[in-house]
């Protein structure tokens, strides 16, 4: 890392604005006052019902911002698992002795198996259908808690035994149980924020096509996301139902119980791990004054409720925390320089970047032993009569080809001629497609799209799609490699996965870059990116779609130099370019492709010369080889390159 | 394309600051593109080439500085704004709305011109002429065309308002060399009637190539300005900003 790069690195290191060791100590400061606070007044069981209350609204709004914030699945029934917790608590008390403090975990086992079984239902639904389906949830949990009378007790409800302690403690064991639960809740959402399922999440919520390109099996974790921000709301549900003693499904099951931890979130900041907090400690105080002050008949709280949320949309829609983070990181950086990269391609691995004993690619997946001739090498990818219709259009028709092991394959062609469709196909992001695809020997066609990247299969996008509200850190440890809980719950944005992708933002020279906003890039940074990200996958084949295009020319011998890098270190790619420059100083062999057809395939001198080639991409005469434009029959005729030319009647400016 | 030759003043920027979240990406950037001229920015990835398009644009407000077309004064003006001085923006992609036809994309272009019912007909034929490609292409939806083929609509778009001064961001991008050569065929043609061309372009030797005047960008400032031949010639510029001499000799 350069000494300018380390600089911004350092500035970017302090994004929300807080000295390092201030977090940590105002963290617990904060629990100490809320563990120390109530009592001083054990008398008064007004204020210590606030608090609960409010502690509630922080785990279920924390629970919440797991699959709403987090994922982007909004979700409008969560309250519906504080009544699934405290029935569950409410019906097992009516059967035995125990006290509902130890039947309150059981609660947030009831809201994790609904939660899974709704998840299975309503994953296969987006945006607004998904909103729906979460109502009509809360709206089932309240219909049948209302019919199934032998077990809920109906519209009468349940009622729990009081509480056996002295009355000297007013409500204090429930409000320490609660706090408990928050301070969980919390920690949770921090260490999910942190692991691979957390980036991954944050991945989904930003796009999810891309996210199962690089690998993130989708549904998985929109299930486990569910699930968990289900269980501690089950959980304090149980311990709430035994607080009031009094279950009745219109209490448990009202709708506004959703939109309260909805608005909290949103108020505070959705997606991030202190925005519910803040929220609730706003919103439950608030609604209690409101309460207090109009009384509850008028239903004042529902205007109050109503115009807040307006205000929160109109004023600050990313919520309270994220507006003054935004504000204070740019009153920091005002007048600063944004930094921008010359030569950010490593040819080789510096000295003092990166530790002596770590190769300057770490560990890749193969390693071509031996040079074979390339014709004699087993192919990677065999797409075999690959043919696809968008509509009337045929993009694909009876495409074959194949990519041999270790080999840099060009792939080009006009404009509409099915080359990113292949790359849609083989990644499976475009289903439903005749022919064949086989990889390392083995069909793949018929496999989801994010069972392929597990394989060794990795892709960059034409138009770059990065997560472009995460940091570039972010985009690069999201994607999944392999399938398992235990690399799930492994550190994503801390530990050794992001001391990888660190990496390999030093070998793509983005080293110094880790900490900023994805979409405040340049473009050819974004590629970069992308790059650094496909190879998180440990890939033994990348496809690269338009590496070179919107990049500097300087850059793209450097990004050469990297691919033949990698190449050596036993990647294949296949690359969709237009550069023919690059193309055929990079490529061997060169496939090329005119109407969804494969026309020819051979070594780039052959296909620089091969008349159906030349007649069908190249333009019929050999100065295209060069990109230019010129002898091309273009108007400005034979006036010299930049000279005013016809179109300039008053000659040259200045 | 019958029209008669409506020449801009000069557009100009003078001290332009302007940046996204905090940091300034432009520092400073002093440029004058002549009417009728092709002005290419060339520059390193990150140097706020195409920051410069969308502070005229109109799509990111400068923080110091003042731009002017013709001594008018467009700088700080939302697009729309900046579209009735006859500056419209090509941008770099993303353009096109999927699920509408081409034709359907490109009369939207003429979306201000909408109650001039025979002028937008006029218009849309003028275009078709132009680019006689978007005549086979009209009935099909835009989402199902290629990379390539969504920029030359984009750009046919671009053209409905009949602009005065139009701005391109990487024309070259994505496209095969044939649509390349229809791009910049179609850029030497307007600027034959008159049109100025503000582009940034990745591709020095296309870009150059086609351009009257030459930009150097660097670190958010204008490092270099001069024809195009002076500037492919300036050793220490290609060898550090244009790929060395891959810019001339189309290096294999």
């Amino acid at each position: 890392m350069t000494p300018a790069g380390a600089a911004v690195a350092e500035r970017a290191g302090g994004r929300s604005g807080v000295p390092r060791w201030l977090r940590p100590a105002v963290i617990t400061a904060g629990v100490l006052v809320l563990v120390l606070a109530p009592l001083g007044f054990t008398e008064n069981t007004y204020i210590q019902t606030v608090l609960i209350l409010t502690l509630l609204l922080v785990v279920s709004s924390s629970g919440w911002n797991i699959i709403s914030g987090f994922a982007g699945y909004v979700s409008l029934g969560q309250g519906a698992f504080i009544g699934v917790g405290a029935y569950t608590v409410g019906i097992l008390s009516r059967h035995t002795d125990v006290s509902p403090f130890v039947l309150a975990p059981l609660g947030g086992v009831a809201a994790a198996a609904l939660a899974a079984v709704l998840g299975l239902v309503a994953m296969r639904a987006r945006g607004h259908a998904f909103v729906i389906i979460t109502i009509a949830f809360l709206f089932l949990m309240q219909t049948l808690a209302l019919n199934l009378q032998s077990i809920t007790g109906g519209s009468a409800g349940i009622t729990l035994p009081l509480p056996t302690w002295s009355r000297d403690i007013g409500e204090l064991p429930f409000y320490y149980a609660m706090l408990a639960l928050a301070v969980l809740s919390v920690a949770l959402a921090a260490w999910i924020r942190r692991s691979k399922l957390g980036a991954g999440l944050l991945a989904i919520r930003e796009d999810e096509g891309k996210a199962t390109a690089i690998g993130i099996r989708t549904p998985a974790y929109k299930l486990i996301g569910f699930v968990v921000s289900a269980v501690l709301i089950g959980i304090a549900g149980g311990i709430d139902g035994y607080f009031l003693t009094f279950i009745d499904p219109r209490g448990m099951f009202d709708i506004l119980i959703s939109v309260q931890i909805v608005l909290a979130a949103l108020l505070g900041g959705r997606g991030t791990i202190w925005g519910p907090v803040l929220g609730a400690f706003l919103l439950q105080p608030l609604s209690e004054v409101v309460n207090n002050y109009f009384g509850t008949r008028l239903g004042i709280r529902l205007l109050v409720f109503g115009g807040l949320l307006a205000l929160v949309v109109m004023l600050m829609p990313a919520g309270i925390i994220p507006t003054i983070r935004t504000a204070v990181r740019r009153w920091r950086e005002r007048g600063s320089v944004v930094p921008f990269i010359e030569q950010p391609v490593r040819r080789a691995k510096p000295a003092a970047a990166a530790p002596p004993e770590e190769p300057a690619v770490p560990a890749l997946a193969v390693r071509v032993s031996d040079r074979e001739p390339v014709a004699e090498r087993p192919p990677l990818l065999e797409i075999q009569g690959l043919s696809k219709r968008f509509g009337g259009l045929t993009a694909l028709d009876g495409c074959s080809f194949s990519v041999r092991e270790g080999t840099i394959t060009g792939l080009i062609g006009p404009n509409g001629s099915g080359k990113t469709t292949v790359f849609n196909l083989v990644t499976g992001i475009v289903p439903g497609a005749g022919g064949q695809v086989r990889f390392d020997s083995r069909r793949i066609d018929q496999l989801r799209p994010w069972e392929r990247p597990a394989l060794g299969i990795g892709r960059t996008f034409q138009i770059t799609r990065l997560f472009k509200q995460l940091t570039v850190l972010e985009n690069v440890v999201a994607p999944l490699s392999h399938f398992s809980l235990r690399h799930l719950a492994s550190g994503g944005t801390s530990g050794a996965e992001a001391a990888r992708a660190r990496e390999l933002l030093d070998l793509v020279g983005l080293g110094a870059f880790g900490d900023r906003t994805a979409g405040t890039l340049s473009f050819g940074q974004q590629k970069l990116v992308e790059l650094a990200q496909v190879l998180m996958l440990e890939p033994k084949l990348i496809m690269l779609d338009e590496p070179a295009g919107g990049v500097n020319p300087s850059l793209i011998e450097h990004l050469a130099d990297l691919i033949r890098q990698l190449n050596r270190d036993g990647i294949s790619f296949l690359v969709v370019e237009h550069n023919m420059p690059l193309v055929l100083q990079l490529c061997d062999p060169v496939v090329v492709l005119a109407a969804g057809r494969c026309i020819a395939q051979g070594p780039p001198q052959a296909i620089q010369r091969d008349p159906e080639v030349l007649g069908a991409y190249l333009g019929g005469d050999g100065s295209a080889t060069q990109g230019l434009p010129e002898g091309s029959g273009a108007p400005q005729g034979g006036a010299p390159v930049g000279r005013g030319g016809p179109g300039n009647p008053r000659g040259v400016p200045r | 394309m019958s029209r008669e030759a409506v020449t801009s003043g000069v557009l100009e920027l003078r001290g332009v600051v302007a940046g996204y979240g905090g940091g300034d990406v432009l520092q400073g950037v002093d440029l004058e593109v002549e009417p009728g001229s092709i002005t290419c920015i060339v520059g390193p990835n990150g140097a706020g080439k195409s920051t410069v398009l969308r502070t005229v644009s109109g799509l990111l407000p400068p923080r110091k500085g003042t731009i002017t077309l013709d001594g008018k004064t467009i700088g700080g003006l939302d697009p729309a704004g900046v579209l009735q001085h006859g500056i419209v923006q090509v941008p770099q992609h993303g353009g096109l709305f999927p699920s509408l036809s081409v034709r359907e994309n490109v009369l939207m272009g003429a979306w201000l011109l909408r109650r001039d019912r025979s002028l937008v007909r006029r218009r849309y034929q003028q275009v078709v002429e132009t680019l006689p490609v978007l005549a086979e292409w009209a009935d099909r939806k835009a989402g199902n065309l290629s990379g390539g083929q969504r920029r030359l609509v984009e750009f046919a778009r671009s053209l409905m308002v009949e602009p005065t001064v139009v701005l391109l961001d990487e024309p070259s991008l994505g496209l095969d060399p044939a649509s390349l050569r229809q791009v910049y065929d179609l850029v030497k043609l307007l600027n034959q009637q008159g049109v100025t061309l503000l582009l940034v372009e990745q591709n020095v030797r296309v870009g150059l190539g086609a351009a009257t005047w030459a930009v150097v960008m660097e670190s958010g400032r204008v490092r270099l300005a001069g024809p195009p031949r002076e500037v492919l010639d300036n050793p220490e510029i290609a060898d550090l900003y244009l790929g060395g001499t891959i810019t001339h000799t189309g290096r294999v």
